[in-house]
């Protein structure tokens, strides 16, 4: 009764068969963010329903940030879906990050479907206040 | 209307009652803060067994207390509130907050789904796991499928 398939329909069609060649020609879904900077940094938040930590991967590459993830909702066998509006199990969503950012001090948390991304600006793009001296 | 030869299927089915309870909720004014008219949230999925139908609502970030399910008259009723991620800067006056994105859902949300005939609300079970609402809703036993044995 709770084998751990796809609640989202895997196409099977022919034209789904080419992902093996072209994995990165996958059809995904662009998760909804909400993005906020402050003086300490980047907050990002990504709704990614039906993730689980195993299924996350947040990478930093040449600058970008790429968060690629897979929903797993468990369903009883001989499921036959009848009206989808979450087609594609599969989320992925790049941004470009400013050298400002420490991308070595990201910290990552996922709950509840909801990831909660902090990226640290780096000690030196930090807002400063300058004293300023008079003589 | 419909062609005597090609019967509608139970996917079409679905659809159509879908469709049907937007435009009767469409309506209804909306609140005059809330940005995104028409966001539809949670989405949902709906499929079936021989033996119950099975909702999955896709509603991240909450929790099961803040969920509402019910059922009335065959109406299954998913509702509840999702607040915003970052509350309004009422106590966060000190920092210079910037916006870059802000796609995600925030406030009320409902969302009715007719059930078939042969649901039986008595045999409804609700789960929220990792941002999933699952919802099983047994068949009344007389709708199951039966091989029935040729004497």
């Amino acid at each position: 009764m709770n084998d751990r398939t796809q609640v989202a329909e895997r196409d099977q069609k022919p034209a789904a068969r080419r992902e093996a060649d072209q994995p990165s020609r996958r059809m995904t879904l662009t998760p909804a963010v909400d993005v906020f900077e402050d003086s300490q940094g980047i907050t990002l938040w990504a709704d990614l329903p039906g993730v689980t930590k195993d299924k996350l991967e947040v990478k930093v590459h040449d600058g970008n940030l790429y968060i690629e993830a897979e929903a797993v909702v468990p369903t009883p066998t001989g499921l036959r879906l009848q009206h989808a509006e979450i087609r594609e199990p599969r989320f992925a969503r790049a941004f470009s990050l400013s050298p400002d950012f420490d991308t070595s001090k990201i910290d990552a948390n996922l709950q509840d479907g909801v990831l909660k991304l902090t990226v640290p600006r780096r000690d030196e793009a930090r807002p400063r206040r300058i004293e300023v001296q008079t003589n | 209307m419909s062609d005597l030869y090609s019967r509608p299927s139970p996917f079409s089915e679905f659809d159509r009652l879908q469709r049907e309870m937007a435009s009767l909720f469409s309506g209804f004014p909306s609140s005059i803060r809330s940005g995104r008219s028409g966001a539809t949230f949670p989405y949902v999925n709906i499929g079936a067994t021989d033996d119950s139908i099975e909702i999955v609502a896709f509603a991240p970030g909450l929790s099961a207390g803040e969920l509402d399910v019910s059922i009335d008259k065959g109406l299954l009723t998913i509702a509840g509130e999702r607040k915003p991620a970052r509350p309004d800067a009422s106590g966060d006056t000190r920092d210079d907050v910037r916006t870059y994105a802000q796609e995600r859902f925030s406030g009320a949300f409902r969302r009715v789904i007719e059930l078939p005939q042969n649901a039986d609300p008595d045999k409804v079970q609700a789960r929220y796991t990792n941002g999933c609402l699952s919802i099983t809703v047994g068949k009344r036993e007389a709708s199951k499928p039966r091989a029935i044995t040729v004497q």
